[in-house]
């Protein structure tokens, strides 16, 4: 389906949030697209083959001026789906509650379809990393973060959906796989699940397992959203930089992800090194025509 | 304290002060050793903070080049880790660094070329507000404007130069090669400011950048033009000073107007 061709009534994207079923499974979007500046002027002005958005939140979380015009403007035609970096949902500092209200703020003039974050920490102490920090999948880290979530679901009046992220270490003390972390995570705490297609490759290369394993671990009802990204090999690891095409070994798992989850909302994920808009199109192309081959379209009984 | 805020105590002292405490909790993966690793983590945390001043200081990046730009960015990350939930806010305090920590403090150019980049960028995502026009003045009677005081777009802010770090931002940003740094013997008096989605900057007079200052300060139209009557042909003042505000609600550089009655 390519919403993006149909005009959109902009009342439509309020429609989800005015449900007073906050725990319903989000709408499949289609095939989408991480908003970023360099393709302001083109999206605006013409009508790619995008059907949805997804925007990093914190680009957004200021007073005023273009970057929100600029938004308002995209999700009149487009449904978006706010994406953040620092919610450090796993960290043990004491929440972020001003970090929080700008969130809150910016989604009740965005109206996301759902926001999302990643199952991470970035800093502790006062201080902020700027990174999505590794976690040990221990018991106790499971109980914070439900406590967490749960905390925030409440603050933003919605169920939020996290990512897995890209990993270089592992810890000595887990007790438990990360797609067992995840699955009890989503089961208790009642939010979603972004399954990054890129980041289970990432991880799985460099911890050595099997990227299926992660894959079969996911409960098949959680997962809301795909992303799809580059890389960087650096031949004993590999290292999540998102400046590259998708290589052809994600769009496999991919395929296997269709397979077992069926249809789900996928974006291309580039931040950096960003090419023209239509060369970052042939790739949502791809997720949609790979989507096209593996499933019954939606809406089919089994799809 | 519990076991999953203790690591990641240690995990910060590891990417922030090198402590390699971290190191014996984390495993080796098959092909690779833990300190190189958790070395991507260090890697990353420097890399992307530069990146991010880089990019909030594109000018001040050209004008300095790569390596003394880095090594600026490296001292000041070293010494105001971020505390910002949003990256876009990091380097909100370097001006304030280069002004007053040496080597950087003996070339004011540089301090000022970086706050003038910061305020344009401040600008830029300023508040939204609605805007006085001409049309909001029209209903005030002559008699009433000594009463009315001005409110200031949220973007808009002064800055007074010591150098000529205009100049060079100019040159700058129309690709040219920037004059030599060097100090004014008169401070350059700038207003900076967002017109429409644009942030821009204009230079004023002495008599201007006084009654801007004032105005935004609260001060009434009356008042104002009596102090604009002290720096030269008194009779003239208030052509002067209305010349000025017609010139401010043209730009767009007023959100609103109070008073006069």
């Amino acid at each position: 389906m390519n919403v993006s061709t149909k005009i959109r009534d902009p009342r439509s994207s309020l429609a989800p949030h005015a449900q007073p079923d906050g725990d319903a499974r989000p709408a499949f979007l289609g095939f989408g697209l991480g908003l970023r500046t360099q393709h302001y002027d083109e999206i605006l002005g013409g009508n790619p083959p995008i059907d949805w958005f997804e925007v990093i939140s914190e680009n957004y979380m200021v007073p005023g001026g273009q970057p929100l015009a600029v938004l308002d403007r995209i999700r009149e035609r487009y449904p978006v789906v706010m994406h953040g970096v620092s919610l450090s949902i796993a960290s043990t500092a004491p929440p972020d509650f001003e970090y929080l209200r700008q969130l809150r703020d910016l989604a009740r003039r965005v109206e996301p379809k759902w926001i999302s974050d990643h199952l991470c920490w970035t800093g502790v102490h006062g201080k902020n990393l700027h990174d999505l920090l590794p976690i040990p999948f221990t018991k106790e880290a499971l109980e914070h973060v439900v406590g967490r979530v749960q905390l925030v679901q409440d603050f933003l009046g919605r169920p939020i959906v996290l990512e897995n992220v890209s990993t270089y270490v592992q810890f000595c003390n887990s007790e438990m796989t990360e797609w067992e972390f995840l699955s009890e995570l989503s089961r208790r705490s009642g939010c979603w699940l972004l399954f990054d297609v890129n980041n289970v490759y990432v991880s799985a290369f460099n911890h050595g397992y099997d990227p299926l394993a992660f894959l079969q671990g996911i409960p098949r009802d959680r997962v809301v959203q795909f992303h799809m990204a580059g890389h960087s090999h650096m031949g004993t690891h590999i290292i999540d930089t998102h400046d590259h095409p998708v290589c052809e070994d994600v769009w496999d798992l991919y395929a296997a992800a269709l397979c077992r989850f069926g249809h789900v909302s996928t974006m291309i994920e580039r931040d950096d090194n960003i090419p023209p808009l239509d060369e970052l199109i042939v790739e949502v192309e791809r997720t949609r025509e790979i989507a096209a081959k593996v499933l019954p379209p939606p809406g089919r009984p089994g799809g | 304290m519990s076991d999953l805020a203790r690591q990641q105590s240690e995990f910060q002292r590891g990417i922030l002060a090198g402590e390699d405490t971290v190191l014996a909790e984390i495993l080796d993966s098959p092909q690779e050793q833990r300190e190189t690793l958790f070395g991507v983590y260090r890697h990353a945390y420097g890399a992307r903070l530069v990146e991010a001043m880089r990019s909030e200081h594109q000018l001040l990046h050209a004008y300095l080049g790569d390596a003394a730009f880095d090594e600026i960015a490296r001292a000041y990350i070293a010494s105001h880790p971020s505390q910002h939930a949003n990256l876009r806010w990091f380097s909100t305090a370097l001006p304030d660094f280069l002004r007053s920590t040496e080597p950087y403090s003996d070339y004011p150019a540089i301090g000022e070329l970086a706050a003038l980049e910061k305020a344009l960028n401040d600008a830029f995502d300023a508040q939204d507000c609605e805007l006085l026009g001409l049309a909001g003045m029209a209903g005030f009677a002559p008699e009433r404007w000594n009463d009315l005081r001005f409110r200031p777009h949220p973007s808009a802010v002064r800055l007074d130069l010591s150098t000529n770090a205009s100049a060079i931002w100019l040159a700058l940003k129309s690709g040219e090669t920037p004059p030599e740094a060097g100090a004014l013997g008169e401070p350059c008096r700038l207003l900076i400011w967002r017109q429409d989605v644009t942030p821009m900057f204009r230079e004023l007079t002495c008599q201007e950048a006084m009654m801007w200052d004032e105005a935004a300060g609260g001060m009434p139209f009356g008042v104002l033009c009596s102090m604009l009557a002290t720096y030269d042909d008194p009779d003239g003042a208030a052509t002067r000073g209305a010349g000025y505000l017609h010139g401010w609600i043209t730009a767009g550089l007023l959100a609103g107007v109070l008073g006069g009655d």
